[in-house]
């Protein structure tokens, strides 16, 4: 992950810079970042944080996470990424009852009586939920009592200016300026 | 000048060890068993500190440097959110009670911000039933100088711990201590453990401070001696909160109600005096499970003495 801090005071740019990727990292979202871009303006304040997602989160089903095969009445699945397991059996519990699905092994699950191309639609998860997860992180990491704050969410680019008091038309141009330099993927 | 060490060591011969410290005319702060070991700490005249660090050897034992024992001192942080807290401010907490001292950690409700940041008159209270604050700030410079506002006003020594060295606070606050500020993660690294160890010895130099302050003008009795006494009584010998009595350099906290023993306090005989003429006591800020005890200076003491018999 490349991090940009760049803001009026250096011992914060550096500790800030820190504290981003730890807290990224803490959440497990560091890996889904391309880079991120943060600007401090403490006496303002104005805070800028800006990131670029390796990818734009986008709805996923069970086929993107687990080879499905039919073989006669039921359904073989295996698990292909280990991150969405919970969510897969989470899907077929509510959707089968536990009594139909059997995880015969950490990524093997059999369906009785399931048809393949109803497994393969069911959603594990949406991308709204991932880009929600990401702004929490963001949230995280900015300072706790800047509460006033502006979303901007565009493609694989998300940023978020915030300030303490009234936000000026200024400060929220100040964050779409930054926003754009990311390069929004169309 | 009384100073404060700690024995460690095993049950065996411990009898010899109580006797010395009563011999110099030195008070056990605190005494805990575990199966076969023990650890003291005591208060002691500095002159026989040498003496008693030799009883302690020769009984088994080891002699620990417990500098604040007998203090309860308060880490503040802006919230108790996840921004705020646990880190840094647990590992000061900790530190302090390595140095022996009793910590509390305690967040303000409307903390955080710049412009809006605030503290109330009912926290600032609290703050001062401690012996010390350590008030933990963050990692912008302007923010911190603006901020004063949260401490300057505190009537115990406030020890300001924050990410860059700020201008033009020496005179809010007893110390400063800058390099640490918000941190995501446990302070582990040896740089980090030097500066837990440099705010643990400020905090060691502000508390000797005060003591050295207080021993000008002595109190009319050593809040050890009076928790001699008070531990005495049943409600506080039977009580199960984990330090039912804990000392602070100018008196005690008592871990029970003083509405409800009120009698008890007010008639207490110290010294032929009852305890009211010779200490104030409140119940404490927090709430009303624990009493506060502030124990009047002698010269206090012979002041209104004079005054009634005029």
């Amino acid at each position: 992950m490349n991090i940009d801090v760049s803001g009026s005071d250096a011992y914060a740019c550096d500790a800030y810079g820190h504290l981003f990727e730890t807290i990224m990292n803490d959440v497990g979202k560091a890996i889904l970042i391309d880079k991120a871009k943060i600007v401090l303006q403490p006496e303002v304040p104005l805070f800028i944080f800006s990131v670029r997602l390796v990818n734009e989160p986008t709805n996923k089903v069970i086929s993107d996470a687990a080879s499905i095969r039919q073989d006669g009445m039921d359904t073989h699945l295996s698990i292909s990424d280990e991150k969405y397991a919970p969510e897969i059996l989470s899907q077929l519990w509510r959707k089968y009852s536990r009594d139909r699905v059997e995880q015969q092994t950490r990524f093997d699950l059999i369906v009785y009586g399931g048809k393949e191309e109803e497994i393969q639609d069911l959603q594990i998860s949406s991308g709204e939920e991932a880009k929600k997860e990401i702004i929490g992180a963001l949230w995280r990491a900015m300072p706790e009592g800047i509460k006033n704050r502006h979303n901007i969410s565009e493609g694989n680019v998300i940023t978020i200016v915030a300030t303490e008091e009234i936000m000026t038309p200024e400060q929220k141009a100040q964050g779409m300026e930054v926003h754009k330099s990311m390069g929004v993927d169309d | 000048m009384f100073e404060v060490m700690m024995y460690d060591g095993g049950v065996y011969r411990s009898e010899e060890l109580f006797e010395a410290i009563e011999d110099v005319g030195g008070v056990v702060l605190q005494k805990t068993r575990s199966s076969q070991l023990l650890s003291v700490t005591m208060s002691i005249p500095g002159e026989d500190k040498e003496y008693l660090s030799k009883v302690c050897k020769d009984v088994g034992g080891e002699v620990k440097n417990v500098p604040l024992a007998g203090t309860e001192i308060a880490v503040v942080g802006c919230t108790l959110g996840r921004h705020h807290m646990p880190h840094p401010i647990c590992d000061i907490a900790e530190e302090i009670r390595e140095y022996g001292g009793i910590s509390v950690v305690m967040g303000l409700a409307r903390g955080r911000g710049k412009a809006t940041s605030q503290i109330s008159a009912k926290e600032r209270a609290i703050i001062e039933e401690y012996d010390a604050a350590v008030f933990m700030l963050g990692n912008f410079k302007h923010c911190v100088e603006h901020k004063k506002h949260l401490f300057d006003e505190i009537g115990v020594p406030v020890i300001l711990v924050c990410g860059p060295e700020p201008e033009g606070l020496e005179d809010d606050c007893e110390a400063i201590v800058a390099g640490v500020g918000r941190k995501a993660e446990r302070m582990r690294s040896s740089d980090e453990r030097k500066k837990l160890e440099q705010i643990g010895d400020t905090i060691d130099s502000v508390i000797r401070a005060r003591r050295k302050m207080l021993e000008e003008d002595p109190l009319f009795v050593h809040p050890a001696e009076l928790k001699q006494l008070l531990e005495n009584y049943e409600p506080i010998d039977m009580s199960l909160r984990p330090a039912p009595i804990v000392l602070h350099l100018d008196g005690l906290r008592v871990k029970i109600p003083y509405n409800e023993h009120k009698e008890y306090f007010d008639n207490l005989e110290v010294y032929g005096r009852k305890l009211t003429d010779i200490a104030r006591i409140t119940e404490s800020k927090i709430n009303d499970s624990s009493t506060i005890i502030r124990i009047k200076t002698k010269s206090e003491v012979e002041d209104e003495d004079r005054r009634k018999k005029a």
